[in-house]
């Protein structure tokens, strides 16, 4: 009769648990998935129940895990499924699942402490690399107009016959930034700098963020230690990376040359901290997915447990909930299973 | 009659949205909960069971109080940034000019800071997201508020609220903070001026609210300038004009020279606010008055001011929230019931 509507009779069961045996019993119970738990305990707050810090710790696991899994994905490693269903863990073995999780995330902090260091490090060389190779090209066009006395627009030398000794700042900003950054030079002093400025044409790697962007070079020429400060107090404001240029190409060239030594040193200790890392991870990626499940399954055993009632007379805990009475063997079953 | 009709073609989805935000707010049981928490994490727990969710999941252990103040302010930012993203005009216009605050306490930390001498790598990271702009990491190139002016603010939408700060004079502590209300005053008086433009149920609800900061601003300034050297007339020019007191109130707070002479207006808030740590202070008086009002304006329907309250709400639960955390870190309980409540 009742398959016409759709619905099972349910009958209100109550459980009689004894401690040590409830968390076995449970994990039987969520596996038939057949029961509802009714919370016996509806004032107390989630922070005074009785399993509090065991739920505690199974949210720190999930906690590293999903940092595993962020590191997994940044990387793009394939993450594998279980084909079975992972049961419950006892609770001897959530120590040594925690302390797995400890380990490998402590690992994975340091490869990445020491990846990061690695990295900022080749890109500030890079664009270093990017500023020597475009300031060659400014000092390039400016080179004959040194010799000449007619004022030329590349640099703003007065025609008294001496060129002027003009400092100058090189360094490299986001592209986005470049417009108002030439505003506030412009503004701040006067007009009395110049600028010019060359897009780095790929995207290179922001030392900070450890993103790529898109990024332009830029040198500043000026006269005098007042601009000079003004223009430095405005790099710093715009956060650009400023870069130390000599003047004399010789100079330059030697500077190049060093800077793509490094740089080859490092890409080679890099690759090396990469394959580590690849090697860490994919280890962790085979059984990430079992270990959450497996987590969560005790995350839901505990919040579960939480809901009894704990008979201190008796020295047992009290569970009430519904069970459709069709299953009522398969519930005694998964019970004595359990014991 | 036009704000009912056509309010939500436009701006429909986003009243519905901040009307959910606002039912969020954590109520009289949370906070009775909260004040029960004997550490941090339980403090976690609990927020994990509201409206905030796992906001907190992905901290670390030791949880601190600046952690949660920044995890705080950053859904708060998030909020309110997907609000201003979805909005068209005028509701755009609006919302922008309620980041003009924050761009003003921006913009007095960073001056601050400089003359601290702290780096200016130290004290970007600690400015409000809502009110950054391009050119604020440069305003520490700056000497005099006129080449403060002429060099960073020209281009940004603070520039005509500058005008009356112009000065030659080297920007030090206390010139830092008349800039501060001399700025603030000419922005609550535009803010005003451009609700008022709006007209209909907005321009009730939000006068109400910004007459009300107005006359806030005008006491503290009035009972924060008795000891230091401001003249009455310096101080009557930092003075927001569209409140309730002016003009008369404002005469009177101009020639105030003492706390008991300020108490003239208002006397109901100052009742029972006394100036000994059992009472409550003027200030948390004036918080409750504000969330009454703010609370006030969500009873109304088709209009802007209910994004404006919320935001306002939503900053005075995250003080209570890092006042009782504060509390429960410090171990001193005695205080912890001193939050505003926002839900009686």
């Amino acid at each position: 009769m009742s398959t016409i509507f759709r619905s099972e009779e349910m009958t209100l069961c109550q459980l009689f648990l004894q401690p040590e045996a409830a968390y076995s019993c449970i994990s039987e119970l969520g596996e038939l998935g057949i029961v509802q738990f009714r919370d016996l305990n509806p004032n107390v707050n989630a922070f005074q129940r009785k399993f509090v810090n065991e739920v505690r710790r199974c949210e720190e696991m999930g906690r590293k895990l999903r940092f595993l899994e962020t590191e997994i994905k940044k990387d793009s490693l394939p993450i594998y499924d279980p084909e079975d269903n992972p049961e419950a863990p006892k609770p001897r073995e959530m120590i040594d699942l925690e302390a797995t999780f400890e380990k490998l995330d402590h690992e994975l902090k340091e490869i990445n402490t020491n990846a990061d260091a690695l990295k900022r490090n080749f890109s500030e060389l890079t664009e270093l690399k990017h500023n020597l190779s475009m300031t060659q090209l400014f000092f390039n066009d400016a080179r004959p107009s040194d010799q000449d006395i007619m004022p030329t627009r590349e640099m703003e030398i007065v025609t008294s016959g001496q060129p002027l000794k003009l400092g100058f700042i090189t360094g490299v900003i986001p592209r986005e930034r470049m417009l108002a950054f030439e505003r506030m030079l412009w503004r701040v002093c006067r007009g009395n700098v110049f600028l010019k400025q060359a897009e780095i044409p790929e995207q290179v790697e922001d030392p900070i963020t450890n993103e790529k962007v898109y990024k332009t070079v830029f040198v500043i020429f000026f006269q005098g230690e007042q601009l000079k400060n003004r223009v430095q107090k405005i790099c710093e404001g715009f956060r650009a990376n400023i870069y130390p240029c000599p003047e004399n190409p010789q100079e330059r060239r030697e500077l190049a040359m060093g800077v793509m030594t490094r740089l080859e040193d490092l890409s080679v200790v890099l690759h090396q901290t990469q394959e580590h890392r690849q090697r860490v991870l994919a280890a962790t990626s085979r059984n990430l997915r079992t270990w959450q499940i497996k987590v969560r399954k005790i995350k839901a055993i505990y919040h579960t447990m939480n809901m009894f009632n704990n008979d201190v007379a008796r020295k047992c805990l009290i569970a009430e909930c519904w069970a459709p009475v069709t299953e009522l063997d398969r519930i005694q079953l998964a019970l004595r299973k359990g014991t | 009659m036009k704000d009912d009709l056509f309010f939500n073609i436009d701006h429909g989805y986003l009243e519905g949205l901040c009307r959910g935000f606002k039912s969020g707010i954590l109520k009289a049981p949370d906070y009775h909960n909260l004040v029960q928490c004997e550490t941090l994490e339980d403090l976690r727990l609990h927020l994990h069971s509201t409206d905030y969710g796992s906001f907190l999941a992905n901290e670390a252990s030791p949880l601190t109080v600046n952690v949660i103040d920044d995890r705080l302010r950053d859904k708060l930012v998030q909020e309110f940034q997907h609000l201003r993203n979805a909005s068209y005009e005028p509701l755009s216009t609006f919302l922008d000019y309620i980041t003009y605050a924050y761009m003003i306490d921006n913009i007095v930390l960073l001056i601050t800071g400089t003359l601290h001498q702290r780096a200016i790598g130290d004290l970007l990271p600690r400015c409000h997201p809502l009110g950054t702009f391009e050119q604020l990491g440069a305003i520490t190139i700056a000497d005099t508020p006129a080449q403060l002016y002429s060099a960073v603010l020209v281009d940004t939408p603070l520039a005509p609220y500058f005008i009356d700060c112009i000065s030659e004079h080297d920007l030090d502590e206390m010139n830092v903070e008349i800039i501060r209300s001399t700025l603030y005053k000419a922005y609550l008086d535009d803010f005003f001026k451009f609700c008022k433009d709006l007209g209909g149920v907005t321009a009730d609800v939000m006068c109400e609210i910004l007459a009300f900061e107005a006359d806030r601003r005008a006491f503290m300034i009035t009972i924060n300038s008795f000891d230091t050297g401001l003249t009455q007339d310096e101080r009557a020019k930092l003075y927001p004009t569209c409140g309730h007191l002016h003009p008369d109130g404002l005469a009177e707070l101009r020639r105030a020279d003492s706390y008991e002479a300020v108490k003239e207006e208002y006397k109901l808030l100052f009742e029972g606010a006394g100036s000994s740590t059992g009472d409550k202070t003027i200030e948390d008086k004036f918080f409750e008055h504000e969330v009454k009002l703010n609370m006030n304006a969500f009873l109304r329907q088709f209009h802007f001011g209910i994004f404006y309250a919320y935001l306002k709400l939503k900053e005075q639960e995250n003080r209570n929230i890092i006042w009782i955390a504060e509390c429960i870190a410090q171990r001193h309980r005695s205080r912890i019931d001193n939050y505003i409540p926002i839900f009686p």
